[in-house]
């Protein structure tokens, strides 16, 4: 309507969100694929030395083909980010902040206490994401739902003295993919991948408008990589973004379970919000319905474009996607909200 | 509580915002534009002018009133039949020389003059007619050649015979009458105006033919196919106004004695503004007389308001052009988005602080905790049925329930495989209940309360209650009757859970959460349908006490049980026996060890509870999101809750799962078992309850074993 761009000034304009088309037309893939493992909340995986490790509460385990997960190692608080050094130094961040290289604790800077992922570059560089300044990693809903966006992006050099900022007022990166001198980050709360120059710390957005909220990074064998979206985006949700006072209050009177927020799982207690469009009609719930969660992975080519994308949909149980890994071409997920780690093989694909 | 929320409290809940969208509900909002600036018009120009109000002046400026009207009535007539017509202001200045031509230079009687007028104005009308109606020519082009021709026709005329008129000594006492004279203190010219402007009201709106007219407009391919002959119809509204307007031409040519070339000029724009501004629609179909006349004041006033501030022929016609760009855009935007502004503004959110309540949630070790008993329901009609909103049995065992086809289904005992329909009433069939002589009663959503015998004669028992004295939408409909129950004696008390929105729109009022649940009561004896209670947030599920004194009903959105005195010290009135549960109830029904059974819809969330005292938030998700995307109370989860006669909780059932029975809407015990119903379910859930009377069934509960 021609009135619109003055009546918006004082309705405000309709909530939207980019659709699921192009590269991320919906499928069942991810709820088709058997369990590989079971396990509560796995989280970060990473191929060491021919094993598949990955972080689940405050272990980091070993998981096979027809065998039990086996605990690798213990720490003292939750794990929540995973590499593995050039070297084959298994480096873990945990939710107290702190930094273990080979089992050894590395001193950080104080402003770091908030590690969401870990990655190094083929010379041995370090980088580091910090989510936020003011929140935990387990926190993250409540920095989403505060509007953060402080959080920086860290480099330590192979050898070097310490941490370096390269980069501050990110808006949770969430995943790191280091491209030569490079690196690409994804910054979740904007929906966005960002590419920060290595010497200068520059910016440049590399793809933006995603569907969701995304996680971790990891190489693809083709020289592309593997995004994760650990939660879709939802108008209700970008809607009550826009909401001061009831957003405010939410967060004061509400457990932060049942906030009208993204989550890894949704539909677990009576207690969570429900939208209009997930009501249980005829003994169905739609697939396209709004959710607080899904499953995503989307894989880039080697121009950073997305190619096609795997999915667990509203119905679904593979849902909270943070992290996968691809070794002989065989791609492992780990669905934080489904507490199982798939495996897929021919992930092809296009559209 | 913040004084924000106070303030908001306040805002919302006294300012009533929700008679905007009540009062866009109604059609005459459409004549409100023109109206106001009708009386906008008269005002400026009143004010500025002097003496334009003044007796002599205002003499003058109806008789062209008179005139005018009559052509924007014959315009209006074409405009609602879908068409234009372009030459009215050529077949006013032709009727007008035909009448000159007459009585001046024929020297004939001022009868065979308006009787020559009359002619050219219906032939003109019919070749306008026969070309756009039966040729099926566009009416604009056509009209628009007729305009030139006839225009070109007049000037011919005008220049050749204009020393003759001049020069005849014909005069008539009657003709000064019409053009000087005045009847009641009203020129002729305004009474015929008058006359002709009922009468067209009239048939336009009582009769075949008018209605033929409006109809053709609306849909030509509708009026078709529903046997209109639509050519004819065309036809016969052009032939109209070229009626009309050879009348006017009459009028004219008794008042001016003479015809000259300015006769008629620029009438067509004049009359098509007139119309448009007053509100008829360029599209047809929409529109009245009045609105035509409307129209006519308002152009007239503002035309020769101008000429008498002193502005020339250009200011004026660069008005009236302007007016009519401003008429058209707001008709077709209007029209096009009326429905919007009305979606946008209907839902009218209030603020309610709910209070706090005992959890529900598994392992709270409260009476309301839900567990996972009614997934291991057995299920009756999996697949074959959709939204059995209540269940209710027979004395023969035989299982009755409403579908959303409008059907009430009935299982046979004792497998409950095999069903028929027993009856199909239409609408959504709701609350069920047998009475005395095993008529099945029951509330049909969107439609009222009815009765079905046993040998399924459907008969309607009210659709309407008395209107009450503050109310814009008519409220003495029967929106949404919910759930039913019979006393003793035979009356049939059954609620009515909104006035707000109809049957199927009953989430939306959860959002809005303003009170206008009903409770009523029907009396067979004179078939009286009253209002007993007013004002609850959805009243729902009503059920007789045990001893038929009182009764209880649910108060959906609220979280309430009341009792309702039939009886007794305390007749007539209500009191809240359950309030702040963890669901929101539904049906209510009577238990075999003297309880009752309550069904919850859904379950309470912390963050629908916090947007209900946050109306201005539910306001704007309510225009920013789609429907589906909206916050619900959770609506995916219910129970069955059994409580006893003063209120207190004794179990709740439920189904976690969320597989089998998510929503429950209504559960009816008979024999030992309890049938469980959900209006968005595909199924009846059949639940052995452990402990309960064998042979407890509701019809003998209520009407004695079978005689």
């Amino acid at each position: 309507m021609i009135l619109d761009p003055i009546l918006d000034v004082f309705r405000g304009k309709a909530v939207t969100i980019p659709p699921l088309d192009g590269a991320f037309r919906p499928n069942t893939r991810l709820d088709d694929a058997p369990a590989f493992a079971e396990l509560p909340e796995p989280d970060n995986l990473l191929t060491a030395e021919g094993r598949l490790l990955v972080s689940s509460g405050n272990a980091v385990l070993a998981v096979a083909a027809g065998s039990e997960p086996a605990v690798v190692e213990t720490f003292q608080s939750p794990v929540t980010a995973l590499a593995l050094s050039p070297t084959g130094e298994l480096t873990v961040g945990l939710e107290n902040g702190k930094l273990l290289i080979a089992g050894k604790e590395v001193s950080l800077p104080a402003e770091l206490r908030c590690i969401t992922a870990l990655a190094y570059a083929g010379d041995g560089t370090l980088w580091l994401a910090n989510g936020s300044a003011q929140h935990l990693p387990s926190q993250w809903a409540a920095d989403l739902m505060k509007k953060g966006a402080s959080g920086s992006l860290w480099r330590c050099e192979p050898g070097g003295i310490g941490f370096q900022r390269i980069a501050g007022d990110v808006a949770f990166p969430y995943g790191l993919h280091p491209i030569g001198n490079d690196v690409l980050v994804s910054e979740s709360w904007r929906h966005q991948l960002v590419r920060f120059d290595g010497a200068s710390g520059n910016r440049s957005t590399v793809l933006t408008h995603l569907p969701g909220y995304p996680a971790r990074l990891s190489p693809a064998g083709d020289g592309g990589a593997w995004l994760t979206l650990f939660a879709p985006r939802n108008r209700l949700i970008e809607f009550v973004l826009q909401e001061t006072h009831y957003r405010q209050d939410m967060i004061d009177q509400v457990p932060p379970a049942y906030w009208i927020a993204p989550a890894l799982a949704s539909n677990r207690s009576f207690l969570e919000p429900l939208q209009c469009g997930s009501i249980r009609t005829m003994g169905i719930h739609k697939p396209w319905s709004p959710s607080r969660s899904y499953g995503l992975v989307v894989k880039l080519d080697r121009t950073l474009q997305p190619q096609f994308s795997l999915h667990s949909r509203a119905n679904g149980t593979r849902h909270g996607i943070c992290s996968v890994a691809e070794r002989d071409g065989r791609l492992f997920v780990a669905s934080k909200g489904g507490d199982c780690v798939l495996a897929l093989d021919a992930i092809t694909g296009g559209f | 509580m913040t004084f924000r929320e106070r303030l908001q409290a306040w805002r919302y809940n006294l300012v009533p915002d929700h008679l905007v969208g009540e009062i866009l509900t109604k059609r005459w909002t459409d004549n409100a534009i023109p109206f106001l600036a009708l009386v906008a018009t008269l005002g400026v120009f009143g004010s500025i002018i002097p003496g334009f109000f003044k007796l002599n002046s205002l003499q003058e400026s109806t008789r062209q009133l008179g005139e005018f009207s009559l052509v924007v009535i014959g315009m209006t007539v074409v405009m609602l039949g879908g068409g234009i017509d372009l030459s009215v202001g050529s077949i006013f200045a032709l009727s007008c020389f035909s009448a000159v031509y007459v009585f001046f230079i024929l020297e004939q009687s001022i009868w065979l003059a308006l009787a020559a007028a009359w002619a050219t104005g219906l032939i003109f009308g019919a070749i306008n007619g026969y070309l756009v109606g039966y040729l099926r020519l566009r009416a604009f082009l056509t009209t628009l050649v007729t305009f030139i021709f006839g225009r070109a026709l007049f000037d011919i005329l005008v220049s050749t015979y204009a020393a003759d008129v001049q020069l005849s000594q014909a005069s008539s006492d009657v003709l000064d009458f019409i053009g000087d004279g005045t009847f009641w203190g009203l020129s002729v010219s305004v009474w015929l105006a008058v006359i002709l402007a009922i009468v067209t009201h009239i048939a336009l709106t009582r009769s075949r033919p008018g209605w033929h007219v409006l109809a053709v407009g609306g849909s030509r391919r509708s009026a078709h196919n529903a046997g209109i002959r639509v050519r004819r119809t065309v036809f016969m509204t052009y032939v109209f106004s070229g009626f009309c307007s050879s009348i006017g031409g009459f009028l004219i040519a008794c008042r001016l004695s003479g015809a000259g070339p300015g006769t008629g000029l620029n009438l067509e724009i004049m009359a098509l503004t007139a119309a448009v501004v007053g509100g008829v629609s360029l599209g047809g179909g929409r529109g009245s007389v009045v609105k035509g006349l409307m129209g006519a004041i308002i152009v007239l006033t503002m035309t020769n308001g101008l000429i008498r501030l002193g502005y020339g022929t250009g200011t004026n016609q660069m008005v009236l052009g302007i007016l009519l760009a401003v008429a058209v855009t707001i008709d077709i935007r209007w029209l096009k988005n009326r429905h919007k502004v009305l979606n946008e503004v209907y839902v009218a959110p209030v603020y309610l602080k709910m209070g706090e309540t005992q959890s529900a949630a598994p392992g709270s070790g409260t009476p309301y905790e839900l567990d996972n008993r009614l997934s291991a329901a057995d299920h009756i009609g999996l697949g074959e049925l959709e939204g059995p909103e209540d269940v209710i049995l027979d004395r023969d065992d035989h299982l009755y329930c409403g579908t959303r086809h409008g059907e009430i289904v009935r299982f046979f005992a004792p497998d409950y495989k095999r069903s028929e329909v027993f009856a199909h009433i239409g609408g959504f069939p709701l609350g069920l209940a047998f009475d005395r002589q095993g008529n099945l009663i029951s509330c049909v959503g969107a439609m009222g309360l009815y009765s079905v015998s046993p040998d399924r004669e459907v008969k309607r028992l009210s659709a309407e209650t008395s209107r009450s004295w503050t109310s814009i939408v008519d409220d003495a409909r029967l929106r949404d009757p919910n759930d039913c129950d019979i006393a003793p004696d035979g009356r049939i008390y059954f609620t009515d859970s909104t006035k707000r929105y109809d049957a199927h729109d009953w989430a939306l009022d959860s959002i809005e959460n303003r009170a206008t649940g009903r409770l009523l009561v029907y009396d067979p004896k004179d078939g009286s349908t009253k209002t007993l209670l007013d004002g609850y947030r959805y009243t729902n599920g009503v059920c007789m006490a045990h001893d038929g004194k009182s009764l209880f009903f649910a108060e959906s959105w609220a979280c309430r049980v009341h009792r309702y005195w039939l009886e007794g010290p305390k007749a007539g009135t209500a009191e809240c026996v359950i309030r702040d549960m963890p669901g929101y109830p539904d049906n209510i029904n009577r238990a075999s060890d003297g309880n009752y059974w309550m069904a919850w819809l859904g379950m309470r969330t912390p963050s629908f509870d916090l947007s209900l005292r946050h109306p201005d938030m539910r306001k704007r998700m309510t225009r920013r999101l789609p429907q589906d995307e909206w916050l619900f109370p959770n609506i995916n989860t219910g129970g069955v809750v059994k409580f006893n006669e003063t209120g207190g909780i004794v179990e709740t059932l439920g189904d976690l799962s969320g597989a089998a029975h998510p929503m429950v809407t209504s559960m009816r015990e008979h024999k030992g078992y309890l049938f469980v119903g959900g209006i968005l379910n595909n199924r009846i859930g059949r639940y052995k309850i452990s402990g309960a009377d064998p042979n407890w069934t509701s019809p003998a509960s209520y009407w004695g074993a079978k005689a």
